[in-house]
């Protein structure tokens, strides 16, 4: 039996001018490993993901939002 | 060199790019004739700008997203195939300038929020086995001393063990004038020292602090979708097809491909799309900014709408901590080896008899006791509380009680009946707003005690303003008596009294004015407030800053405990939700005027982006007004209690015996 610790990221990004960045977004994120569940949130322009850090990490997550066209950073909360 | 490279970037690099390539063709065509050169140019500005938006149109497609890049893309490909090379590249150029003025205003509106997020505190200088040792600000531990020197950020929520200082609060209460704080006062993580130095024992880390629990609360309200938000939505995600579907008939039919192209182009829904979420986060930032947290969209909405408020009469209206305020002697007679009675002896009598009680009416009689230098010797031999009526005390073999009328009445005290002396001195005090308390000893009414809580300053003003932000009732809900709760009304000009209620009591006159079809604000700060705060439909906490749970459970929570943010933020609901309807007839309006250009002519496909556009930002500037502050001068004179909040997280209540 495996365990597997999630934990929740926060990005805030940046250059959300149009809702439809979300499902971009979300589709990006959603297909790496490891990624449970991705939300984003476009008037505060932030990504929540629920993820197996040892799967993927949060500089992996800031790629996937980048190549979606966004820059982001993890916050503390 | 640096610069240069964050500049090419930067927002502005493709726009002006393609802006350069556009004037280079002009001026090529100029000096060749024909132009394959100029044309050329163009093309390649057409490209240049239009790139990033096909590539951006690719990837939402890919996520089955019809957007506005779709549109633009289409518009423009279909140009330059049909030889318009300067539509095409017009209007790439004009949507990724709109573009990036789009990103910079928008990103003003998320500004509040931002401001926020960066003051939260990154490092804390933690004492460890006596010395400083700096670590991360989320990496202190529950209970340990932080030290918060000058000019620092506080970084963790806490309680001020040591010395002394000045902190600006700003970020949480929204006022800038710095609050003293002395040992045992609450101080929050993200305010920053103004002077002195302080030793702080750590209640919150990172995300369990009050600044933390703000820059949620706030984020999950900008992005809480009001009711005309949703509805927005739904209308855009078929509005967007069915333009391509209309543009395919029209061209079909018409065999016009211009026009069809055109008509692409106008009927973008970019200003549609963000016109309501633009006024909602520049709204809520705004508020947050002033130490007025709103749940959400769809709170605000309701706000806005808000025409009647209840307001608790203790802690709310009043200050909450009663004092004395008269000691009357009655002309009794306790018989030839009793001195005659003062109004020393009075109030000690009081005093000693309430020395054992827990009551808060218990408080100010001690207080003034203790003030004017009557010893309070010796705990009564016995005390006997009676529930909603007082106090029974034996002192030095005498039976006290101290209490109301009702009280007299069960001790069979002489006078007590409605004719009698006390009795009339009890109903003229509580004319007054007071709340008396009648001394007997045995069996013999000697004077009458009166407390009373004192009416906020700014109390009068919050009715005021309120009525003039359009609340056409102001009620006051109280557990009180009847005339305390008159003479206080009076004083403050609240429209309606409710006096002598339980919490249910309180629900029921909420639910009543429901009925009658107003929509309700409740304003309260206690136990008691609960039922009727949750049927109210705005629920309003005051002084939310020392309470986590007020932060994340009330509808509209002010930070601060000043009554007047009250009528500011059902103003600031009310600017928000107009600005909001603004923006949309903004929106539906450049559409429909440029439908009507293109189908009877005279619209060409870059005056319909130039327009598109100019739509867009004009909605952004809209609500970018919202984040200024309307500044009300009679605000600053009479209102502001700078540092009425943190210092006294818990106020007392004074729950009425009688």
């Amino acid at each position: 039996m495996t365990t597997t610790t999630s934990t929740k990221t926060i990005l805030r990004a940046e250059g959300f001018s149009c809702p439809s960045c979300v499902a971009k977004i979300e589709k990006q994120v959603g297909r790496l490993e490891g990624v449970e569940s991705v939300r984003v949130h476009f008037a505060s322009s932030r990504v929540e993901v629920q993820h197996d850090p040892l799967a993927v990490s949060a500089d992996d997550l800031v790629a996937a939002v980048g190549k979606a066209g966004y820059p982001s950073k993890p916050a503390a909360f | 060199m640096n610069k240069v490279q964050t500049w090419l970037h930067g927002r502005w690099a493709v726009p002006a790019a393609a802006g350069l390539l556009i004037l280079a063709s002009v001026a090529t065509s100029r000096l060749w004739q024909p132009q394959p050169w100029g044309d050329l140019l163009m093309v390649a500005a057409a490209v240049v700008a239009g790139a990033p938006v096909v590539r951006k149109a690719w990837s939402a497609l890919a996520v089955k997203v019809i957007g506005i890049d779709l549109l633009v893309s289409i518009a423009a490909i279909g140009a330059i195939m049909i030889g318009e090379y300067w539509e095409a590249a017009a209007v790439t150029f004009l949507f990724a300038i709109g573009h990036a003025l789009e990103d910079g205003t928008l990103a003003r509106t998320r500004s509040a929020l931002a401001e926020l997020v960066a003051v939260a505190p990154d490092v804390a200088i933690v004492l460890r086995d006596g010395e400083q040792v700096e670590v991360a600000a989320h990496e202190v531990g529950l209970g340990e001393a932080v030290l918060v020197k000058n000019g620092a950020k506080v970084p963790v929520d806490g309680l001020v063990i040591g010395g002394t200082g000045a902190l600006d609060e700003a970020s949480i209460t929204g006022e800038s004038i710095p609050v003293e704080k002395t040992t045992g006062d609450q101080v929050f993580a993200g305010t920053i020292a103004t002077s002195g130095f302080l030793q702080v024992r750590t209640t919150g880390v990172g995300a369990d602090t009050t600044l933390a629990r703000i820059i949620h609360r706030v984020e999950e309200a900008q992005d809480a979708k009001a009711r005309t938000q949703t509805f927005m939505d739904r209308f855009s995600s078929w509005y967007t097809p069915a333009i391509i579907v209309l543009a395919i008939v029209l061209g079909l039919s018409t065999g016009d491909i211009v026009l069809a192209l055109t008509l692409l182009v106008i009927a973008c829904p970019g200003a549609l799309v963000i016109s309501i979420p633009v006024s909602i986060v520049a709204g809520i930032g705004r508020g947050a900014k002033d130490g007025i947290l709103v749940k959400g969209g769809e709170f605000l909405e309701t706000s806005a709408r808000i025409d009647a408020v209840a307001l608790d009469k203790t802690g709310t209206l009043t200050e909450g901590r009663p004092q004395l305020t008269d000691v009357v002697v009655l002309d009794t007679d306790l018989g030839p080896d009793h001195p005659p009675v003062d109004e020393e002896e009075v109030l000690r009598y009081a005093a000693r008899a309430e020395a054992g009680s827990e009551h808060p009416l218990a408080r100010p009689i001690l207080e003034a006791a203790a003030e004017k230098g009557l010893a309070v010797l010796g705990l009564p031999q016995h005390t006997e509380p009676v529930p909603g009526k007082g106090i029974v005390a034996t002192l030095d073999g005498h039976r006290v009680a101290v209490g109301n009328l009702a009280l007299l009445q069960a001790e069979q005290v002489e006078g007590s009946e409605d004719t009698g002396q006390a009795a009339q001195v009890v109903a003229d005090l509580a004319a007054r707003g007071r709340t008396p308390m009648v001394v007997a000893c045995d069996g013999r009414a000697i004077g009458v005690v009166a407390v009373a809580d004192t009416v906020r300053q700014d109390a009068p003003e919050m009715v005021r303003r309120l009525h003039r932000a359009g609340v056409k009732k102001v009620v006051m809900l109280t557990g009180d008596i009847e005339p305390v709760a008159r003479a206080v009304a009076q004083q403050v000009g609240i429209d309606e009294v409710r006096a002598g209620l339980l919490p249910e009591g309180k629900l029921e006159a909420v639910d009543e004015l429901r009925q009658q079809g107003y929509t309700v604000a409740m304003v309260g700060d206690g136990v008691n407030d609960a039922p009727a705060l949750a049927t109210a439909d705005i629920g309003v906490a005051m002084g939310a800053a020392g309470s986590g749970v007020a932060i994340e459970t009330a509808d509209i929570a002010l930070m601060m405990d000043n009554l007047l943010k009250l009528p500011e933020a059902v103003s600031l609901a009310k600017r928000t939700v107009a600005n909001m309807r603004q923006n949309i007839v903004i929106a539906l309006a450049t559409v429909v005027v440029l439908m009507a250009g293109v189908l009877f002519g005279g619209v060409t496909m870059a005056v319909g982006m130039l327009a598109h556009e100019t739509s867009v930002l004009v909605v952004i500037v809209n609500a970018m007004r919202l984040l200024r502050r309307k500044e009300d001068p009679a605000a600053r004179a009479t209102g502001a209690r700078p540092s009425a909040s943190s210092s006294a997280p818990s106020r007392e209540r004074v729950p009425q015996r009688a």
